[in-house]
């Protein structure tokens, strides 16, 4: 498979105490490659580096050694940096404040239109970009009349009428009720599977990141795990070492193993285990 | 509540006004604005009159939504009313009591004056009421495009504009919240000296500022993410078209400003 | 009997038609929260629960209805609200969002200052209450705004705690922090109650997290108060809950199922210990169809 972001010995420092940010939240020799179509979850808490990870991936930020490769391009290459960030868009934490216009599809259309795309072309792709996120009926809608999800679901419209390749949300759902939540999950979801979309979901909820093809665990700006959930989440104590929830139904699961139960140790859902206890009772009968 | 404030609302519709182009519409009601200061009788004021009413019904803007915007001015109609009534002199003495004389011209004057101001303020309420606040800024950005000749960045204005608009409600918000939160805390805003009241302010207007500070830098950052450079090379995806209604609407208002200084010359200057 | 500290009386506050106002509705709401409980309240975006919190303290008046603090009614005497709020004190979403001082200090001693409490006590009550958030002392002179996300929290839910309300509301205390922010904060609440006996009320979205800490629980629903009752009684009502667009935590979910397949197990279950030896019974004995 194609690499579509590549990390090569990237390492990264905040130089000054810019807004907060203190030396700690750094990169430190990052090798990662993400491949196209990919759904990649990166968990971890706050202050390890996933928002610098992110930063790095449309050269917000551009590392101070190593390269990150877009689609092949360098992203220090300040020629490019059109190209970079209209193949990867980007999605932010409050959905107030990545909002520009005051009227849902004008905002769609602010992307389009700094490309310079023919406005009946973007007329197309703002129509078709709110149908995918299924926010097609507020389209004339002022946005602050919409509740944080649907807000968050015109800012990630937003970004596919741009057609990128790939889309980074950082912590899209951290400000969002459980509605919002599941309902920015699923858009995102959809837009992996039906377009091929590369996906990269930066979160510090597990129950979000068990969703993803692949999770990635962060601490102090390395990776610490890599692999599909189930590969990830049996290792419950090194995520609960850098204080990180683990799904409930493996927690569970291990604690019935360490007590003798035959059970497998990959199991997320809790509705897996329901038939697994069920097949045991009634293996004993 | 300041939540009540109208400014920049839009009112959805698909009416005539709805449809015109935002350019006419700016330039009509900045002519307007010029021709409700040139009505030298009550004959002139009352095509001026007649004129907007006709422009209401068009906009099918419901009625009671006027009488809100007006709400927050009702004040300074009264203050200039009062204030005319008891400073203008001439005509007949109707009242007085000591110092203070009541003339039917004073009374003419402050009752022009009130309706010279509810129309103003009508009139710009049909603009905004009837024109995407977008679509608005977009109008003056091509409105004032000509400037540029003088290095004047008009486009930087307009999205200056926009943003300003799109924040207004949520800034509100945000006061609000700091308020409540505040108040929990014992802040009280609605008693003690002037002074007292003032001060009662910083914890609300420090924790605005913050925010705000803070919300222009995510935004700005999440512009530049999408690709915004400023106003080369962009692109619109709603294009102003000018149709032939536009410039009938245009006609039929000239007509009416012509109809105006008519009406002064004929009739005479009353005030 | 236990006494009730916190009362509402058919409390509704409704808006007529053309306001613009964000909050939300509620409807005949007629509750006694029992002094000493730790209460979770939840429903969904737009139940009425930000509105009910904002009643409890006087922020919002009811359009009818009456609250009752200690048995009096809280709008008696109009111009001794703000000592209702003393006594009932509210940490909204996102609290620090509202830290203004230069000082971390001087922000915590906000609340005290406004009760007019002398100099002495409200120097007590911001050393005792910077250490109770697990922050020490050289803290008090930094600014609030250099610190991280978490310690901010938690520097304004002190501001709240320095008042010693009768009554401590939380809304929303764990939004946007990471699991262990999220846990930090969720035992300061609990130790609090322990601490100091206070009632606490918490909204939050999170079952689990309620079903952690709670002694009861209260569901909005659409405006109107859906349950109010211990955290066993409310969870039993999984299918309802569900309707509502709230979910029961997942441990208690598979113990739900369990039952209603047959078996013979407790559905009061919320910690992974219990969940556990619940299991491990069922599994060794018995089971009953």
């Amino acid at each position: 498979m194609k690499n579509f972001i590549e990390f090569d010995g990237v390492s990264f420092a905040y130089e000054e105490n810019e807004e907060g940010l203190t030396a700690e939240t750094v990169i430190e020799n990052m090798n990662l490659k993400i491949g196209k179509g990919d759904f990649v979850a990166v968990l971890g808490h706050n202050g390890c580096g996933k928002s610098t990870l992110a930063k790095l991936c449309n050269a917000i930020l551009v590392p101070q050694q190593g390269k990150v490769y877009i689609d092949g391009i360098d992203t220090a290459d300040e020629d490019r940096l059109y190209d970079i960030r209209q193949r990867v868009g980007m999605v932010f934490q409050n959905p107030d404040n990545q909002i520009v216009a005051t009227i849902v599809e004008d905002d769609v259309a602010f992307g389009p239109e700094n490309l310079g795309v023919e406005p009946s072309e973007i007329r197309k792709r703002v129509d078709e970009a709110l149908k995918n996120v299924g926010m097609y009926e507020f389209r004339s809608f002022e946005p602050h009349k919409l509740s944080g999800g649907q807000k968050q679901r015109v800012a990630i419209a937003g970004i596919i009428a741009m057609q990128p390749d790939c889309i980074v949300l950082d912590e899209p759902t951290a400000m969002l009720d459980p509605r919002g939540r599941r309902e920015v999950m699923a858009t995102v979801k959809r837009l992996n599977k039906e377009y091929g979309i590369t996906v990269i979901f930066i979160t510090h909820y597990m129950d979000e990141a068990v969703k993803a093809d692949r999770v990635i665990v962060m601490d102090k700006g390395k990776i610490v795990l890599d692999g599909k959930p189930k590969e990830v989440f049996v290792n419950i104590d090194t995520l609960k070492k850098i204080g990180l929830d683990v799904p409930e139904a493996t927690e569970l699961t291990h604690l019935l193993i360490e007590k003798g139960v035959n059970l497998p140790e990959d199991i997320l859902d809790i509705d897996e285990l329901y038939s697994y206890i069920i097949n045991l009772t009634e293996e004993k009968n | 509540m300041i939540s009540d404030i109208t400014i920049g609302q839009y009112y959805k519709g698909d009416s005539f006004v709805h449809k015109m182009d935002p350019r006419i519409k700016i330039l009509i009601t900045v002519l307007f604005l010029v021709m409700i200061f040139m009505c030298k009788n009550f004959l002139s004021l009352l095509l001026t009159g007649v004129i907007v009413a006709v422009s209401i019904l068009a906009s099918r803007v419901p009625f009671r939504m006027f009488l809100k915007s007006l709400k927050p001015i009702i004040p300074i109609v009264l203050f200039t009313a009062v204030i005319n009534i008891f400073y203008i002199g001439g005509g007949k003495e109707l009242l007085s009591l000591g110092f203070i004389t009541v003339t039917s011209k004073g009374i003419f004057t402050a009752v022009f004056m009130a309706v010279r101001i509810v129309l103003l303020i009508m009139s710009s309420s049909i603009l905004t009421y009837t024109t995407v606040p977008t679509m608005l800024t977009d109008a003056i950005e091509k409105l004032l495009s000509p400037l540029k000749i003088f290095h004047i960045q008009v486009h930087t204005l307009a999205m200056m504009m926009t943003l300003a608009l799109r924040f207004i409600p949520t800034l509100i918000e945000e006061i609000e919240r700091i308020m409540n939160a505040q108040k929990a805390r014992g802040a009280d805003f609605e008693n003690g000296s002037l002074t007292e009241r003032a001060k009662a302010l910083v914890p609300v207007l420090i924790p605005l500022f913050v925010s705000a500070f803070r919300r222009a830098y995510e935004l700005a950052f999440a512009m530049n993410c999408r690709c915004y450079t400023g106003g080369e090379g962009r692109t619109r995806m709603k294009q102003m078209k000018l149709k032939a209604s536009d410039f009938i609407a245009f006609a039929v208002f000239i007509a009416g400003f012509i109809g105006v200084i008519m009406i002064n010359k004929i009739f005479g200057v009353v005030i | 009997m236990s006494i009730s500290i916190l009362e509402t009386k058919n409390l509704t506050h409704v808006y007529s038609k053309g306001t613009t106002s964000q909050v939300d509705a509620i409807r005949d709401i007629s509750l006694k929260i029992e002094k000493g409980e730790l209460v979770g309240i939840i429903g969904h975006t737009g139940s009425g629960k930000s509105t009910l919190i904002q009643h409890f303290n006087g922020l919002l008046k009811g359009t009818s209805g009456t609250v009752l603090l200690d048995g009096k009614d809280i709008w008696e005497d109009k111009s001794k609200i703000r000592n209702v709020r003393f006594r009932v004190g509210i940490c909204f979403q996102y609290p620090e969002y509202q830290l203004f001082e230069d000082t971390v200090y001087k922000d915590i001693a906000f609340g005290p200052t406004n009760m007019k409490l002398s100099e002495n006590e409200i120097d007590r009550r911001v050393r005792s209450v910077i250490s109770f958030v697990g922050l020490d002392e050289s803290y008090l002179d930094k600014s609030p705004f250099d610190l991280s996300g978490g310690e901010k929290r938690r520097v304004a839910i002190a501001g709240v705690m320095a008042m010693e309300p009768d009554v401590l509301i939380l809304d929303e205390p764990c939004a946007g922090l990471d699991p262990k922010g999220r846990d930090t904060v969720l035992s300061l609440i609990s130790d609090y109650r322990k601490n100091t006996g206070s009632t606490v009320l918490v909204v939050s979205h999170s079952m689990e997290d309620i079903s952690k800490i709670a002694t009861k629980v209260l569901v909005m629903n659409e405006s109107r108060l859906a349950y109010y009752d211990t955290v066993d009684a409310v969870f039993s009502h999984s299918e309802e809950l569900k309707n509502m667009g709230l979910n029961i935590p997942v441990i208690t979910s598979l113990f739900l199922k369990l039952k209603e397949k047959g078996y013979d197990v407790n559905t009061d279950v919320y910690t992974l210990e219990r969940a556990r030896d619940e299991l491990l019974s069922l599994l060794k004995g018995g089971k009953s169809e």
